[in-house]
């Protein structure tokens, strides 16, 4: 009789121990992008002062200094997500602003339990990721884009690298 | 991962040994002449009836039954179908299907004179055929600059999923009054095989329950049955020789 109480006893100790309610995994992702240097395009090479405004928003999203790759958000109601990039924001002669559009098609992908599902995006195969400049012109900055992933699934690696 | 569910999965049915050991080395039983009766047992499982009743998301009904093989030995059977709706957080789906379990029971409890009460433990193959329907879900995301919330309403079902398991069962059935059982168990369910649908996860099997991230699941059931007497057999004497 002890022993079948034992058996119970083991039988709940182990369904009390799973860790399925508290989100953990990878969930929707941001979009990756690395600098590197147009010279040498395997060196990585910092930004000074990269102000990046989400277009159809008023404030600047975030001002990036001394880093070689960024995260930026992508919309996951729409198919396209445009970003202005000022770089050297505080430097009134050496300033420039380029602006870049990201288009792609959204799935929806099953997670877990606790998560739910996932936001990927699948960049278009044709204008995926487009460097254009502002306006007033002030020639681009931006002077190479490779795309590394055309499909983002999570914020782990680079998605885009930008030649400067 | 596999080897340590391996691993439980040996120490347990040890222990159900060890059970089986130690219960035969105790008994002693004196008296000279016992008849004892064989036949078939039919059930129904309250639990899963009256959760019926009081959870609006929920409808189940599960029939067991037992036959009586040798002085310990039950071959045992249960046949349920559920109907169950999951509102978690982030999902909400609806589980439909059938499921079979068979296999034995183990009785480990010496009877005094006539009684006839059961503590067992025993063993149980189930599979199960259901359908998963998606409702609705959430999309989470970690950077909600753009304060999206998204709700999704697929409306999707999967048909022809199936499961397959193996269930450790330890449990007691008492008489209450002439041959109507009332008892009890507790269930191990440990998966051996399922159909998944795509881009969703069985969350629920009918029979198995509620999955978790590894392969384990736990059942428990509350049942009423009607004891159908076919035959009488003496309590052989070499059995009775063994134990002393």
């Amino acid at each position: 009789m002890k022993k079948i109480l034992l058996l119970i006893l083991i039988t709940f100790s182990l369904s009390s121990c799973e860790k399925d309610d508290i989100c953990i995994d990878d969930t929707t992702p941001a979009l990756v992008i690395e600098f590197f240097d147009i010279i040498n395009p395997l060196t990585p090479k910092n930004v000074t002062n990269l102000a990046v405004t989400i277009d159809g928003e008023s404030q600047v999203y975030e001002t990036f200094s001394e880093k070689n790759k960024i995260t930026l958000p992508l919309r996951m109601s729409e198919t396209s997500t445009k970003y202005i990039l000022k770089l050297n924001s505080t430097d009134a002669i050496n300033t420039n602003t380029d602006i870049i559009t990201v288009n792609y098609q959204t799935r929806n992908v099953y997670v877990s339990r606790a998560c739910g599902y996932k936001t990927v995006f699948d960049l278009d195969s044709a204008n995926g990721f487009v460097v254009t400049d502002n306006t007033p012109i002030d020639n681009n900055w931006i002077q190479q884009s490779i795309t590394l992933t055309p499909s983002i699934e999570n914020d782990n690696e680079t998605h885009i690298k930008i030649l400067f | 991962m596999k080897h340590t569910l391996r691993f439980y999965f040996s120490i347990i049915f040890l222990l159900i040994s060890f059970v089986f050991q130690a219960q035969e080395a105790e008994v002693k039983d004196s008296i000279p002449v016992k008849k004892e009766r064989y036949g078939i047992r039919v059930g129904i499982d309250l639990f899963k009836l009256t959760r019926s009743f009081y959870e609006k998301d929920y409808r189940g009904l599960e029939l067991v039954g037992d036959y009586r093989l040798t002085r310990r030995h039950y071959i045992a059977a249960e046949i349920g179908n559920e109907n169950k709706t999951v509102d978690d957080d982030r999902l909400n789906f609806t589980t439909k299907g059938t499921y079979l379990k068979i296999g034995f029971d183990y009785n480990t409890y010496e009877n005094w004179l006539d009684m006839e009460n059961q503590i067992y433990v025993g063993l149980r193959y189930g599979v199960s055929s259901f359908s998963q329907t998606l409702n609705t879900y959430k999309i989470y995301n970690t950077n909600n600059h753009f304060e999206e919330v998204i709700d999704v309403n697929p409306n999707e079902q999967f048909k022809g999923l199936t499961a397959q398991w193996l269930e450790v069962v330890a449990g007691m059935k008492a008489e209450i009054f002439n041959n109507f059982y009332a008892g009890f168990s507790f269930r191990l369910n440990y998966m051996l095989s399922q159909k998944q649908p795509t881009n969703f996860e069985n969350l629920y099997i009918p029979g198995f329950h509620r999955t978790y991230d590894g392969k384990f699941g736990v059942g428990f059931n509350y049942t009423i049955s009607y004891f159908i007497p076919l035959y009488k057999a003496t309590v052989k004497a070499k059995e009775k020789t063994k134990k002393q």
